[in-house]
């Protein structure tokens, strides 16, 4: 029985840690895949009946593989470094098993939608019997209570229930929405704090809790500074695009090429100097419509037009570089290419990740950036097949005789291992 | 009781790690914020309680500092430089965001602190990191958000990239920074040992939007950049006018898709919209887009946003309202969960703020005292905990140094 327990590998923080997972998407998966690259032992638990939707993946650039469920990049990014069990939660003999499993486990984690992991009897109030000091955290759009617990979000639904894409962007836009469903990962990194949190409190007490997120409430309080002035004055947020009260120029300028562009960010007088000086106009530096901070704030669309003049025939690195080198903050706008071609900031710190791949032998993946220099986390492998721990997790951990797996496993209590 | 009741964090942080130290106060650790004399910059930053500029009115610091002590100190003399030292040394978390090797110029590195407590957890969070060609570069949440990859994603596919309201950048580079001190912290407690944790806001950020980055173009060749209110890979998905607003509606499974249609044929009387070749997932549709959007707005015109909103969630599909400020301070979820709490300051009333962003049962979440003045804990810190005597802290004031 959890023969591993407390003599895991000093070198990853979360040595000795066990997480349970029952969760599917991206705000849970996330929490147990940077427990996993920290060392914790994370089982993740899955069901044939209502796969994880990046379990039904087909490559774009191999369609006739057909669906590969191992091969999804976003499989890689949420789950990673797991392992893998599956089990038909509609049946006691399954429940009781995952009962079991959370019994040796540290943490769970869950984000079925709201009430159903109450009906599976796998709710706090159930794994509390088992495991008196759980930490465990459930995570869904609007949380456990209030009347649209149960309502079906995503995460850009978030993004504009809370407020967050009618505050941004640039005035006379309604709603400015980003394509990486910005709440799901505010949402997963908010979790992962909380349960550190309850570990720490449960180190010094031996109390375990329940911790709930609304992935709503979280994305309020992540922009609360800009709601605050709703809350306390009844004033609208103005929209501010990319501008900013506290610098000009501030915003991204077109650079040459098919769009491509540079953000700058000019705050001090020191920095307008040297933004002058850079591109070759010191006439500006005594320029009476940019003297300080205010009288640039004041003339800001004439100070964006003189900056685009100059970068709109220049490369974008070269113009970040420059100004860099000036002691001016800029930086280019970046696509996914970019990231991995030209960015000698993240290849120096080799961010993005190899992790090796049963099929395809290693595949790169985004990178953890959580920078714990005395016990850097690594992606032992990349998300395994349905089931394909099995053995090891009832086997060695709940000590099940093979026989018996076997028998649970024709019985279909636990979901046969692809192979 | 709080979580981290009796656990000691000393933050000298600007934008960029002010709200990792939020997130340690608010459950419960005691953060002692070390300020220049006079108070940091960002008291003054726009906009203001009632509108009207002044210190200690900020709305961005009353909300960034919550449940903190104020400390004033010139780290840059020596007897400045020694007491933080002294805090420093009996803290359990020490957030910085410096300039890589300006604190250790002062001898307030992680190296020099951590001869004198091992078990310290040092996180640093600067633009780039600690190390690299880029370390010394110059960040801004504009600068980490570009590089990151996140504004070429954000916003309609004609207008320039853009970023998201709220220093998005930034505020996940703390809510990183917290969770890696926090694990870290696991980790001192087990070992005994603490260590640098270096968090790059360039990192953060791609990691942020990961989602449409490097893994899925290696698998697709296909760079994400803006789209509208839509999502790429999601048909249909976007912002749909209403009678009075905007609702956003996602589809991604084929059972919500089967709900959709039959609702705008029951409410349109369109018969197109059942044909068995818009069933199943979002790839089948994609051809079909510019169409389906077509069809959805004949049904969502006919509506109010709460029309389409509730009837739709009943049908189980996923629409919500695209809410305004005041929407979301109006809403009856979020009022039934009492999210907004109201906070009493000493000079400014009663100021309502945003709730828990997360919350453990057992140990709530809570702001227990509005932002700091500044200075506010020079005595309780300095003279009542570190034992400086009164005349000394007058002395000491006196000269500009706290």
């Amino acid at each position: 029985m959890s023969g591993q327990r407390g003599q895991g590998d000093q070198r990853h923080a979360l040595a000795g840690l066990r997480v349970v997972e029952l969760s599917a998407g991206m705000a849970g998966p996330w929490i147990g895949r940077f427990m996993a690259w920290c060392g914790a032992d994370v089982i993740k638990v899955e069901s044939k009946k209502h796969p994880d939707v990046t379990r039904l993946y087909v490559p774009p650039r191999e369609p006739d593989l057909g669906v590969q469920p191992t091969m999804s990049p976003w499989f890689t990014d949420w789950n990673a470094g797991k392992r893998f069990v599956a089990l038909d939660l509609t049946r006691p003999a399954a429940v009781e098993l995952a009962r079991k499993l959370v019994a040796t486990a540290d943490v769970v984690v869950e984000n079925y939608s709201a009430g159903v992991i109450d009906k599976l009897g796998l709710g706090y109030g159930e794994l509390v019997k088992v495991k008196p000091d759980l930490v465990m955290i459930g995570s869904s759009g609007f949380g456990d209570s209030g009347p649209c617990r149960s309502h079906v979000t995503w995460g850009s639904n978030i993004e504009a229930l809370s407020g967050l894409s009618s505050v941004s962007g640039f005035a006379g836009r309604e709603c400015t929405i980003t394509q990486y469903a910005y709440p799901d990962p505010l949402s997963a990194v908010h979790g992962l704090f909380a349960v550190m949190c309850a570990l720490d409190h449960r180190r010094r007490t031996g109390q375990g809790q329940y911790i709930n997120v609304s992935q709503f409430e979280a994305t309020v309080a992540g922009f609360g500074q800009v709601m605050m002035e709703q809350l306390v004055d009844g004033r609208s947020p103005e929209k501010l695009g990319n501008r900013s009260p506290g610098a000009a120029p501030h915003g991204c300028y077109r650079c040459s090429g098919e769009d491509r562009w540079c953000a700058i960010s000019v705050s001090t007088d020191l920095e307008w100097r040297a933004l002058c000086t850079a591109i070759a106009q010191v006439e500006l530096v005594a320029d009476e419509r940019f003297i300080d901070l205010n009288a640039r704030l004041a003339h800001q669309d004439e100070l964006d037009a003189i900056v685009e003049s100059w970068t709109r025939e220049r490369d974008a690195y070269d113009v970040m570089n420059a100004l860099q080198a000036a002691g001016v903050a800029a930086g280019v706008v970046q696509n996914a290419e970019d990231l991995y071609r030209n960015d000698a900031q993240l290849a120096a710190r080799s961010f993005f990740e190899q992790i090796p791949h049963p099929a395809r032998g290693a595949v790169t993946a985004t990178g953890v950036p959580l920078g714990l220099t005395g016990t850097p986390g690594r992606t032992s492998s990349t998300g395994s097949p349905v089931g394909h721990d099995t053995d090891h997790v009832f086997g060695e951990l709940l000590g099940m005789s093979a026989a018996e797996i076997d028998r649970a496993v024709a019985d279909g209590i636990i979901e046969k291992a692809d192979k | 009781m709080t979580a981290l009741a009796g656990r000691r964090v000393v933050e000298l942080a600007d934008e960029k790690g002010v709200y990792c130290g939020k997130l340690l106060a608010d459950m419960g650790a005691d953060v002692i914020k070390i300020e220049h004399p006079g108070g940091d910059s960002t008291r003054d930053a726009p906009p203001f309680v009632g509108d009207r500029p002044g210190s200690d009115r900020s709305l961005y610091f009353l909300y960034m500092n919550t449940s903190k002590r104020g400390v004033t100190l010139d780290i840059s003399r020596p007897e400045g430089a020694e007491l933080c030292r002294r805090l420093m040394r009996d803290a359990d978390i020490v957030i910085e965001t410096f300039e890589p090797g300006y604190l250790h110029g002062l001898g307030l590195g992680y190296e020099q602190l951590g001869a004198d407590n091992p078990a310290l957890v040092f996180t640093s969070i600067t633009g780039f990191g600690q190390s690299g060609p880029q370390a010394h570069y110059k960040s801004s949440d504009l600068v980490a958000g570009a590089l990151g990859g996140a504004l070429h994603v954000t916003g309609e596919s004609d207008d320039p990239p853009v970023r998201l309201a709220g220093s998005q950048s930034f505020m996940m580079a703390s809510a990183y920074a917290a969770t890696s001190s926090m694990i870290a912290l696991y980790h001192a407690a087990a070992t005994g040992h603490g260590q640098h944790v270096d968090i790059s806001a360039l990192e953060t950020s791609t990691s942020v939007a990961h989602v449409c980055g490097v893994g899925k173009w290696l698998e697709d060749d296909i760079i994400s950049r803006r789209f509208g209110t839509g999502l790429f890979a999601s048909v249909p998905s976007g912002a749909y006018r209403c009678k009075d607003g905007l609702v956003y509606l996602m589809v991604n499974r084929p059972l919500h898709w089967k709900a959709l249609a039959a609702w705008v044929n029951e409410l349109t009387g369109n018969v197109e919209v059942l044909d068995p070749m818009f069933e199943g997932p979002s790839s089948s549709r994609q051809p079909y887009r510019d169409l389906l959007d077509i069809y959805i707005t004949d049904l969502t015109s006919q509506l109010t946003v709460n029309e389409a909103y509730h009837e739709g969630q009943r049908r189980h599909i996923a629409f919500t309202p695209v809410n305004t400020s005041a929407g979301v301070a109006a809403d009856e979820h979020l009022a039934a969960r009492d999210y907004f709490v109201d906070v009493d300051h000493p000079t400014l009333g009663t100021l309502r703020y945003p709730g828990a962003p997360f919350r453990p049962r057992q140990t709530p979440w809570r702001i227990s005292r509005s932002a700091p003045a500044a200075g506010e804990h020079n005595e309780e810190v300095l003279c009542d905990e570190l034992g400086l005597t009164r005349e000394r802290l007058g002395e000491l004031a006196a000269q500009g140094v706290v």
